[in-house]
């Protein structure tokens, strides 16, 4: 048995708002955040999908010169959500600094906006001579750019753990965050991830016809998990960021406590780098189930990964009846802002979150006529009362890495 | 190019590029305004863009001990002025 490990904070940048009220707003009255695929002028033109899930609000852009030089959008948006929650919880400087505090956080790439300007400069040939990358590039793009952004500018000295597994990023971070706290290495983690506009993963999944083209016109009826039309994935841009706290702490220093995190697993499919695996995706439901100590039953609620791609969506659902049968209801989150890639796990956890503490469910938008195939859980196709302790939020990455959160909504005990 | 006009052309790169606004010629400028090194790097290669010249690695190692504008615009002009010889 390890430590009790709570939610104390979290925060979000999603493309269908940033505050909790704008958020559940826009989900209960099925206000999608899919718009129209920006151009780029390098890759749009050749992209067969036109849609994208959008953060099209203004964020400020007010760190000072001294933390921000070592920012991409990438790490920009990691450091927003990451101060809002720090801020949210009342961490004082002492904590933050005393290495008890560790970062768990990651992106898909780093700063693709980065990245394509050096290869801009390399491949253009400008200023062939000289030493033309600049000495922020690489602290920019780096993989682990958004935990040690973070770390900067806050002055954490605990661990550092960077995930970048792109679909599971943040769900591990948040997974291996609650370990960390968990069994004692740290007494609190800043869990999360982030992904910053970025045509280069929407060619990526265009190029394996993973991608939605049937709702070029119509971004915001698309994606559409389990629907009989549904026709791919929509790649998306977004920033979650959850703070996770031994018990103890959080009671003692009177912190509000939003939910606990009572389960994690993590697995491998052993195999194939880009197909779903129905066995691989069911044991880690399972793992999560052990981990949490709870039987199938007690999940009340399931925030599946669903991406809207015609096989990943039936192969779950499938894992979700094997784990699961029919009872828990399903939502697909995506659904409403697409694919936010190394910030679903976090987004969705937090959307957890939320409905559990208001005690509703939101449907999987656009979710009309189920697919026969996918027919065999329970859907949620329209807004409604729904008392719930327990939400299980699983997501699938591209590697075969799969991984499953176990929530339970905070109640005085 | 003349030490005056270095001058402007740095001290507008510090205002544009590090938002450091009127520093003091002889201000210590890692103490005083944070100036880390990360700037310096970031400095050289506008250096390199001023002069349109690369610099060696034997010139950019003896930018390191450099502390202020003044100092700065000596190595500047030292290093211009090798390129006119």
């Amino acid at each position: 048995m390890g430590r009790r490990v709570v939610i104390t904070a979290c925060a979000a940048i999603t493309p269908i708002g940033r505050s909790r009220e704008e958020i559940l707003h826009n989900l209960k009255h099925g206000v999608s955040g899919v718009k129209v695929l920006r151009e780029d002028d390098v890759l749009t033109p050749y992209i067969h999908s036109k849609v994208f899930g959008t953060v099209d609000y203004p964020i400020a852009y007010d760190f000072k010169r001294q933390h921000r030089k070592t920012m991409g959008p990438v790490a920009y948006y990691a450091c927003q959500v990451a101060k809002e929650v720090i801020e949210a919880a009342g961490l004082d400087e002492t904590f933050i600094t005393s290495g008890r505090l560790g970062v768990a956080f990651g992106s898909t790439h780093g700063s693709p906006t980065v990245q394509r300007g050096i290869y801009k400069t390399l491949f253009s040939g400008a200023r062939s001579g000289f030493s033309s990358i600049g000495a922020v590039d690489y602290l920019k793009s780096m993989v682990h750019t958004t935990a040690v952004n973070i770390t900067k500018m806050f002055g954490i000295t605990g661990r550092v753990i960077s995930s970048s597994t792109a679909c599971t990023t943040s769900s591990q971070s948040i997974g291996y965050g609650y370990e960390m706290v968990k069994y004692g290495m740290q007494d609190a983690m800043i869990c999360g991830g982030a992904d910053e506009y970025d045509t280069t993963t929407v060619a990526v999944f265009d190029n394996l016809l993973a991608c939605s083209t049937a709702f070029n016109e119509t971004p915001h009826l698309t994606p559409r998990p389990f629907d009989e039309k549904r026709d791919g994935l929509v790649v998306g841009e977004g920033a979650g960021a959850v703070l996770l706290e031994e018990y103890e702490r959080a009671r003692k220093r009177g912190a509000t406590i939003l939910a606990e995190v009572i389960g994690f697993s993590c697995n491998n499919n052993g195999g194939d780098l880009i197909l779903p695996n129905i066995n691989g995706i069911a044991e880690t439901m399972r793992l999560a189930l052990q981990d949490a100590r709870i039987p199938a039953d007690a999940v009340d609620l399931i925030s599946a990964h669903a991406t809207g791609t015609r096989m990943g969506d039936v192969i779950e659902a499938q894992a979700i009846h094997a784990v699961y049968g029919n009872r828990p209801p399903v939502v697909g989150l995506k659904s409403y802002m697409g694919h936010t890639m190394g910030s679903c796990g976090a987004i969705e956890t937090i959307i957890a979150t939320y409905l559990m503490d208001e005690g509703y469910i939101v449907p999987t938008l656009n979710l009309e006529e189920v697919d026969e195939r996918c027919a065999m859980i329970r859907h949620v196709q329209a807004v409604r009362d729904c008392p719930m302790r327990i939400a299980a939020i699983q997501n699938f990455a591209f590697g075969g890495v799969n991984t499953s959160l176990i929530i339970k909504k905070w109640q005085d005990h | 190019m003349t030490r005056a006009e270095i001058e402007a052309k740095i001290l507008e790169f510090f205002r544009k590029e590090f938002e450091i606004e009127n520093p003091g010629m002889d201000d210590d400028l890692r103490k005083i305004h944070g100036f880390d090194s990360i700037d310096a790097i970031e400095l050289l290669l506008e250096i390199e863009t001023l002069l349109d010249s690369e610099l060696t690695q034997e010139e950019k190692k003896r930018a390191m001990d450099i502390r202020t504008l003044n100092q700065i615009l000596d190595y500047t002009v030292s290093l211009a002025k090798a390129r006119q010889t």
